[in-house]
């Protein structure tokens, strides 16, 4: 078992030892604690202690579970010079993130309406095992495009607006992405994915404002009570999978050729500025791109549904993005560290980007508020909007939490809901959700996770985000 | 088939799911290494959908190396999802054509997944190296692979 001091009510450290270079903090309730325990999770944060260029503590949000390699809910910066960059430590789902979207309406004029919604979402947006488009296949130079300009792209296709793009983190496109580092293997996977929701814990959900934690901020995000939102959870689908897969080849090898010692394979990694490590940088940023894109253009057709069914033109759907953020990233930021501003690869797997007010990375709108975050919870329960603190900025590299985590396996969640119907329970719950498939409604059963209200309770309590308010789910499409 | 096993050595399961939180673990068997990389394209084909509703109506031929067996393993896997992301393709039937320690030969027999006929059961994104191992058991060999879901 791995060794642990408690700092404060919300702040653990692992004590560097061994091979470790740097400690390992936790952000957790003494409650949380012993699940976290149970897995290997905190073995696997002293690992990522151990790697070269660390920077800070290797870090753990109370969201933390087992992952590959690095945990799920972990972040981990490091020295542009001396660091190292790890596909590991970003994921195979490339920039899976969310966005939130507003409307001008309210719960009761859309609440009656929430099935023929649900089921217009569910045909207009692909989902589940092998989702694929067949009215939008990309092909040559198009396909590069999306690749380098992201949102931009799908902006300048008609696919929403050009506002949309100051509401995404990196306004919807990642410098520096190269189409050349990405392999024809990986750019076959996507070729008519974009545009499509995946399987998995992915979703749309439609909900309401159901509790405002602070009403100057809320009006601030354009958020009221009772209001309609809708969130976007998906990734890059094939395309990033098939780019991490290529790059944990490049660095098994990269790792040995630069004597880089690993306590678990899936840690493997090369030095930022190593060819390796800048040619994975360029590939994640274009699959991170194409994942900016799929969430505009699924975006679009959120909101094609809605003046679809609810009858109604544009501007008085007023549906408008309040931000987009990715949970599965590397970013080249700068931070100050020990009074010295620092250039560093910062990797957040399973954590999100939590800049504080006046940064200048957080767009014009919430310049006063703070980055907006957006943690979702499970289909039965509620999500959380919060926003970047300055504490989150100098003590977690500006990185909170990303979700609730799963508290049973898959395989138990299907045990729970056998002989039950999920799909009856939530709409006696209000709740009308359409999947592709039984399994996958099952497995997302609320039992199987935590309730995310505890993970954003220690965030909050903690200061490395603060709550705004909380959504309900009405509608929601699985994959 | 059960009738020709002795009695104190019945069948091994060729795959089975071992408890994991947030992914899906797979503890694989085969009575030769072959029988094992055959068993694990059984259980990703079984993971995605029901494998008895898919027919023989194509063949694909898939040619792979890599540094050593584990991540051949693994490479495998990848493969398999990469033609099912491509064309919709998943197999019914695999056959180990050649194995060596670094290199695959195999022939994948089974047809496009159509939403209308196979049922949509766990997505994976991709096999990956965490926990990953390839040992003799007396009875043949075992491996154990960590699916991202």
């Amino acid at each position: 078992m791995i060794k642990l001091r408690q700092i404060d009510a919300y702040r653990w450290e692992i004590p560097r030892e061994g091979k470790m270079r740097t400690r390992g903090l936790i952000f957790s309730s003494k409650e949380m604690l012993p699940a976290i325990q149970e897995d290997q999770s905190l073995q696997q944060v002293a690992n990522v202690a151990t790697l070269p260029g660390i920077v800070g503590p290797s870090l753990a949000m109370p969201d933390i579970h087992w992952g590959y390699g690095f945990a799920i809910g972990g972040v981990a910066a490091f020295d542009l010079a001396e660091g190292v960059v790890s596909p590991g430590g970003v994921g195979y789902d490339i920039n899976c993130g969310v966005r939130l979207l507003r409307t001008r309406l309210s719960r009761e004029q859309v609440a009656p309406l929430m099935t023929t919604l649900v089921d217009a979402l569910f045909t207009n947006i692909p989902s589940g095992v092998g989702s694929r488009r067949q009215d939008f296949k990309l092909t040559g130079a198009a396909f590069k495009k999306v690749l380098k300009d992201g949102c931009r792209w799908a902006v300048g296709e008609g696919f929403g607006e050009a506002s949309d793009l100051a509401h995404i983190e990196a306004g919807g496109a990642i410098a520096g992405a190269d189409p050349e580092a990405v392999s024809d293997f990986a750019l076959n996977r996507g070729k008519d994915q974009l545009g499509t929701l995946g399987s998995g814990n992915h979703f749309v959900e439609v909900g309401y404002v159901q509790e405002i934690y602070d009403a100057a901020l809320a009006a601030q995000l354009g958020l009221f009570q009772d209001q309609v939102t809708a969130i976007v959870h998906t990734g890059s689908r094939g395309l990033g999978h098939q780019v991490c897969e290529d790059y944990i080849k490049v660095m098994l090898k990269a790792s040995a050729k630069y004597g880089i010692e690993l306590p678990d394979r899936q840690l493997c990694c090369a030095p930022i500025t190593s060819p390796e490590g800048q040619r994975y940088l360029a590939a994640m940023a274009g699959a991170a791109n194409f994942a900016f894109a799929n969430r505009q253009l699924i975006t679009h057709w959120v909101r094609e549904s809605f003046e679809k069914v609810l009858e109604i033109g544009p501007r008085v759907l007023g549906m408008e993005l309040v931000y987009d953020v990715c949970h599965n990233i590397a970013k080249i930021e700068t931070h100050t560290v020990e009074g010295k501003p620092r250039k560093l690869c910062v990797h957040r797997k399973g954590a999100t980007r939590a800049f504080p007010p006046h940064h200048p990375e957080v767009p014009e709108a919430y310049r006063e508020t703070g980055q907006p975050v957006l943690i979702p919870g499970d289909m039965g329960r509620y999500s959380f909007v919060l926003v970047g603190t300055e504490k989150a900025l100098a003590e977690t590299f500006g990185s909170t939490c990303h979700g609730a985590g799963r508290l049973m396996s898959r395989h138990q969640a299907k045990k729970v809901a056998r002989g039950r119907s999920i799909i009856q329970e939530l709409a006696a719950k209000g709740i009308v959700v359409r999947g592709a498939g039984r399994g996958t409604i099952d497995e997302e059963i609320s039992e199987a996770y935590k309730d995310v209200s505890g993970v954003v309770d220690v965030v909050h309590g903690a200061g490395i985000a603060r709550k705004v308010a909380r959504l309900k789910p009405l509608g929601v499409i699985k994959g | 088939m059960m009738g020709k096993q002795p009695a104190t050595s019945p069948r091994r399961r060729p795959y089975r799911q071992l408890p994991h939180t947030a992914d899906l673990a797979w503890r694989l068997w085969g009575a030769s290494i072959p029988e094992l990389f055959e068993n694990a394209g059984r259980a990703l084909s079984a993971t995605l959908t029901d494998r008895r509703y898919l027919r023989r109506r194509a063949t694909r031929e898939v040619s792979l190396t890599s540094v050593d067996r584990e991540a051949l393993l693994v490479d495998w896997l990848n493969h398999l999802l990469y033609l099912f992301d491509v064309d919709g393709f998943l197999g019914r039937d695999f056959q180990v054509v050649s194995l060596t320690g670094e290199r695959l030969e195999a022939r994948v027999t089974g047809e496009s997944f159509d939403p209308a006929r196979h049922p949509s059961l766990t997505a994976v994104k991709a096999a990956t190296f965490h926990q990953l191992s390839i040992v003799a058991v007396k009875d043949g060999w075992e491996a154990t692979v960590v699916l991202d879901l």
